[in-house]
């Protein structure tokens, strides 16, 4: 983006979230309670995130991925060919339990906590990934904003679940392929709408520089 | 597997990226010497990861000072971003920090950042 000034103070993304909105987000994925009345509980707690970033005095603000599962598996809400499955659900379709298990417990994290957005059919973008977000913290701020997406190794190494994912796409790159392609559709109609920022989440990076093994998969 | 060590491993895939800014952390002690990233990838702007969401303790805005003016070697100050290692709540149901610490990391940023502008301009 076009500096406005030197030493631009900003945040990465997610903020602690409160127990009305934990409970919210549950309720909504459990059909217990209505898409509006979960965006109201959403809209207060990310007011409020945002007020408290304009008065520490931060730059460029963020929502807090308050809406979001996760900063990655929030995709399975948005993307058509997703199913969002716990990890426990997983364990059925993992070649691997010994290693995924061991994974699990380098993570410190139970099977349940965490949410995976696999890819169970051709993907294709039901709506759009963050532009509502944009059109919403532009209601509540005057400051330049940052929207953040998870990256495609991230998307692509978590959503491969090979029994499921491959009987719909040949191998990893395929899949890419078209998580790219939605990614670079949605980075565009974001600076369409005027977005100061984007950032791309790339957690897992490492993993995949370093690691030949395309099959070996990580959650974060 | 989590990286050890500093960034150099990442640096031939970082490298070709085309974009205008990497976000790194540089808060834990795992990430390593500015160095590594600074001499090779200053053709862009480095978000300057300065405070860990992962702990309790409030970094000072000195240690900041610190971080960003060793930074300042090797990028402008307008390359320069100040930013959290990571969100504050990375997972739907644990969050990773309590919103008065989140808070009272940002205000450090804040505090750091208008030192560095006297300073540095």
């Amino acid at each position: 983006m076009t500096n406005i000034k030197t030493f631009t103070t900003t945040q990465v993304g997610s903020w602690p979230r409160s127990r009305e909105m934990l409970k919210a987000l549950r309720a909504f994925q459990k059909k217990a309670l209505s898409r509006r009345d979960f965006d109201n509980v959403a809209d207060v707690e990310i007011r409020r995130t945002v007020h408290l970033q304009e008065k520490a005095g931060l730059d460029i603000i963020v929502d807090g991925e308050h809406r979001r599962e996760s900063f990655y598996a929030f995709i399975a809400d948005k993307v058509d060919g997703t199913r969002l499955m716990s990890l426990a659900d997983m364990l059925d379709y993992v070649e691997d339990k010994a290693e995924f298990e061991e994974m699990l417990r380098t993570m410190d994290m139970p099977a349940s906590a965490v949410k995976n957005p696999t890819c169970i059919g051709k993907l294709s973008r039901r709506e759009p990934l963050a532009v509502n977000d944009l059109k919403f913290l532009r209601t509540i701020s005057k400051k330049p904003v940052k929207i953040t997406l998870p990256g495609p190794y991230l998307l692509t190494r978590s959503m491969w679940v090979g029994a499921l994912t491959g009987k719909v796409y040949r191998n990893h790159k395929k899949l890419a392929d078209d998580i790219v392609k939605i990614l670079r559709e949605e980075l565009i109609d974001l600076r369409d709408a005027g977005c100061d920022f984007v950032q791309f989440d790339e957690p897992v990076l490492t993993e995949i520089v370093m690691s030949e093994n395309c099959d070996r998969r990580t959650f974060m | 597997m989590l990286l050890q060590g500093d960034y150099a491993k990442l640096i031939p895939a970082l490298k070709p990226m085309r974009i205008d800014q990497f976000v790194l952390e540089y808060a834990t002690p795992r990430a390593g010497d500015i160095e590594v990233v600074g001499s090779v990838l200053s053709d862009r702007e480095l978000g300057l990861g300065v405070v860990n969401p992962r702990t309790d303790t409030v970094e000072t805005p000195e240690e900041i000072v610190l971080k960003a003016t060793r930074a300042l070697d090797f990028y402008r100050p307008e390359q320069l971003f100040l930013n959290t290692d990571c969100g504050f709540g990375c997972f739907a149901s644990r969050s990773v920090n309590v919103e008065d610490v989140a808070f009272q990391k940002l205000c450090s940023i804040v505090a750091a950042a208008e030192t560095l502008r006297k300073r540095f301009g």
